[in-house]
């Protein structure tokens, strides 16, 4: 932390050099002063959070094409997606660029009712965006006003290597008792029946997500991120009956806390396991070779009245109010909004395209989610993205101590619902 | 200029020398350090408006279990870590001789301090993982399954320890290497005369020279784990669940992580109380002697 601090104050003490210099440029340069001021208006600053190394060649390109045709200066800062989640705090209040990319829902609903986002409801309105993006809309909007583009939905779900089920003579489980029979099929062919990797905690929670959904359904499952459901409810208790069952039944990878999620997806891809859930960014676990192996499967049914919510998470590119180019961020976006543009962009990740115009892709796996989503009926984000980030940091910590302590289920949930009240006020 | 600078330069030069240094360290250590305590009365997220709430962290703090293991792994860190100095010592004098090859072996022993330590905890974390480590094939060799260490709640601080351990001995066997270089041979030669030798010597010879470094040693140990966070944040991130927490990451995952600056600034508080403790104590025995010799 005091390194930290350290490149802080030098970052400070080297602006205010650079100041300084341009102070004293300007003093010399006399009429040169007017440049700067007209060079402003042709600016457009983005911070990316893209990891992938394809994705940011495409959003590359198009800053390029775009800043050819209009004729304004871009640039590109990319950022660890990791550290961008902590930085973005600050940069929206101090030093904010024209575009930022984040996440809808309530994570952009904080920054929204911090008055930190812009209203993008005029470029809305410009381009027909609610046209072709039907419900998605719903994620990007507070008090009927949007404040961002949606970009990619990852669809959770099942995943498993089509060449090992068919060698096997295995099918997708389709319930949840099909699961525990397979799982007792994987075993028996020295195979994990479910790839789990905890050591960032989040996957045990979108486990836990996807059995509440199948269980208590959409509405109940909102009503807990929100903190209107009480964590020692009684409508939970199913949910940690089966899982715990599925835990005893030796289901999940052991020793699951010490891996990471890529770690559980190469073990798929090794064939040392049978099945994994995650989103279409599993085939970063893969080779290359070995990605059109990959098949789909929606999580397992648990009650069959209950009709198929999922988790579909859904990035999204907004303009932050304390930029200086708005004019330019909405030109901008507007062209990399593009059907053509953005299904360029998001087929670096296997992600679903919001607009329902974009061109058809050629990557199975964005087809397969396509296809699948037609039966959602509705839609959850995923836990750390649906509650507030206090209560999902305790949360995820509850859940991975679940999946390896399944005895403490009362001690967890109480300490769960402390967190929920002291959150939620009540 | 020149008069004024001769008249009062005995006092300037030293005040513009220090100047630099004093305003930085105002600046990022003082500074920082009372804007923290005063956020612990606050209720904030980093970014709305801050509410005063007294001391209500305070008390959320020592309702909160967590508080409790995190504040244990420091104590489990702090216990482990004094093993660094007579380890240290132990190196230093079996490398502390004149044979063919010693100072290649010097040079291996230097190797972790040359690294960084999040370097260190990512190799750690290989040698701990349960499917392919070190630790897993030694375990294979004798037909046993290793335990994986970085998964089981009551052995986690300690399989972290150990990792930072390696580099806090070689950091240490360089300071005692150090001091051994300066003894004073004339002390040596007159106890040789007196018949002392081997242990005797060591200890009524040797070791008194080395009093100032095995406490420069203790105190640097002391603080380093206290202050250990980047081997938790690099292996374990706390976890499982939290079990390997310490304070400084406990502090960290709250503020970045919850959200919740004054609760983190509140634990950054207490750390800085018991931190305060043994440097209040560093610091009155290193002045002591100075003070009797001037």
């Amino acid at each position: 932390m005091e390194k930290d601090k350290g490149s802080v104050i030098g970052m400070q003490l080297a602006t205010t050099r650079r100041r300084f210099m341009i102070g004293t440029g300007a003093v010399l340069a006399g009429g040169m002063l007017a440049r700067p001021a007209l060079a402003q208006s042709k600016e457009l600053t983005i911070i990316s959070n893209i990891g992938n190394a394809d994705q940011r060649a495409v959003l590359q390109r198009l800053a390029d094409e775009y800043s050819k045709a209009s004729g304004v200066a871009v640039t590109i800062n990319n950022m660890d997606h990791e550290a961008h989640k902590t930085a973005i705090r600050s940069y929206l209040v101090v030093g904010a660029p024209d575009v930022c990319f984040w996440f809808s829902g309530n994570r952009m609903k904080a920054f929204v009712t911090r008055g930190l986002f812009d209203d993008m409801s005029d470029l809305y309105e410009r381009e027909g965006y609610k046209k072709v993006l039907g419900a998605t809309t719903g994620a990007l909007t507070v008090d009927g006003k949007q404040y961002g583009l949606p970009l990619g939905g990852l669809l959770w779900g099942m995943f498993y290597r089509r060449d090992v089920f068919e060698a096997k003579g295995w099918t997708a489980p389709a319930t949840i008792e099909d699961l525990l029979a397979l799982g007792e099929q994987a075993k028996s062919a020295g195979m994990v029946p479910v790839s789990m990797g905890t050591k960032e905690m989040w996957p045990a929670a979108g486990w836990f997500d996807h059995m509440n959904l199948r269980i208590s359904g959409l509405e109940k499952h909102l009503a807990l991120m929100d903190g209107k459901l009480a964590y020692t409810d009684a409508s939970l208790k199913p949910v940690f009956d089966k899982w715990e069952e599925l835990i005893k039944a030796d289901l999940f990878t052991p020793n699951h806390t010490s891996s990471g999620w890529e770690q559980a997806a190469a073990a798929l891809a090794q064939k040392k396991a049978a099945l994994m859930d995650l989103g279409g960014f599993i085939k970063y676990g893969f080779p290359p070779e070995d990605v059109d192996k990959i098949a789909y499967a929606p999580f397992p049914v648990i009650d069959k009245s209950m009709p198929r919510y999922e988790d579909f998470s859904l990035n999204s590119v907004h303009i932050p109010k304390n930029g200086k180019n708005k004019e330019n961020a909405r030109d901008f976006l507007a062209y990399f909004y593009k059907p053509e543009n953005l299904a360029a962009f998001l087929e670096a990740e296997s992600a679903v395209p919001p607009r329902i115009d974009c061109p058809p892709s050629k990557d199975p796996l964005i087809n397969a989610a396509v296809e699948s989503m037609k039966t959602v009926v509705g839609t959850a984000q995923y836990y750390d993205r649906d509650t507030d980030p206090d209560m999902a940091q305790e949360g995820l910590k509850g859940f991975q101590e679940f999946m390896v302590k399944p005895e403490r289920r009362d001690q967890i949930l109480e300490r769960l619902e402390g967190t929920r009240k002291r959150i939620f006020k009540g | 200029m020149s008069q004024f600078w001769r008249r009062h330069r005995h006092w300037l030069a030293p005040t513009l020398f220090i100047l630099p240094g004093a305003l930085l360290f105002g600046i990022v250590i003082i500074l920082a350090s009372v804007q923290t305590i005063w956020v612990s009365f606050f209720d904030w997220d980093s970014v709305g408006p801050m509410q005063w709430v007294g001391l209500s962290n305070y008390e959320q703090l020592a309702a909160d279990p967590q508080f409790y293991v995190s504040l244990k792994n420091n104590v489990i860190w702090l216990v482990m870590f004094m093993l660094a100095p007579p380890l240290g010592l132990a190196l230093a004098l079996l490398l502390n001789q004149a044979i063919a090859g010693m100072k290649f072996l010097k040079s291996l022993f230097f190797v972790p301090l040359v690294l960084a330590s999040v370097t260190v905890g990512v190799v750690f974390t290989w040698v701990y993982d349960p499917t392919f480590g070190l630790l897993s094939l030694i375990y294979g060799w004798f037909g046993a399954t290793a335990p994986a260490l970085l998964s089981d709640e009551h052995l986690v601080s300690f399989a972290v320890v150990i990792a930072a351990l390696w580099p806090q001995i070689a950091f240490c066997l360089v300071l005692f290497l150090a001091g051994l270089n300066n003894l004073n041979e004339d002390l040596i030669g007159a106890g040789r005369v007196d018949g002392a030798r081997g242990f005797a010597m060591l200890l009524h010879v040797v070791l008194p020279q080395l009093r100032e470094v095995s406490f420069i040693a203790l105190a640097v140990t002391v603080i380093g784990a206290l202050r250990s966070f980047d081997m938790v944040a690099v292996m374990t991130s706390g976890g499982p669940f939290g079990s390997s927490s310490v304070l400084a990451y406990q502090m960290y995952e709250q503020s970045i992580f919850s959200y919740r600056f004054g609760y983190g600034a509140a634990i950054a508080t207490v750390l800085f109380a018991i931190m305060a403790v043994f440097i209040a104590w560093y610091l009155r025995t290193l002045l002591r002697p100075e003070r009797e010799t001037a």
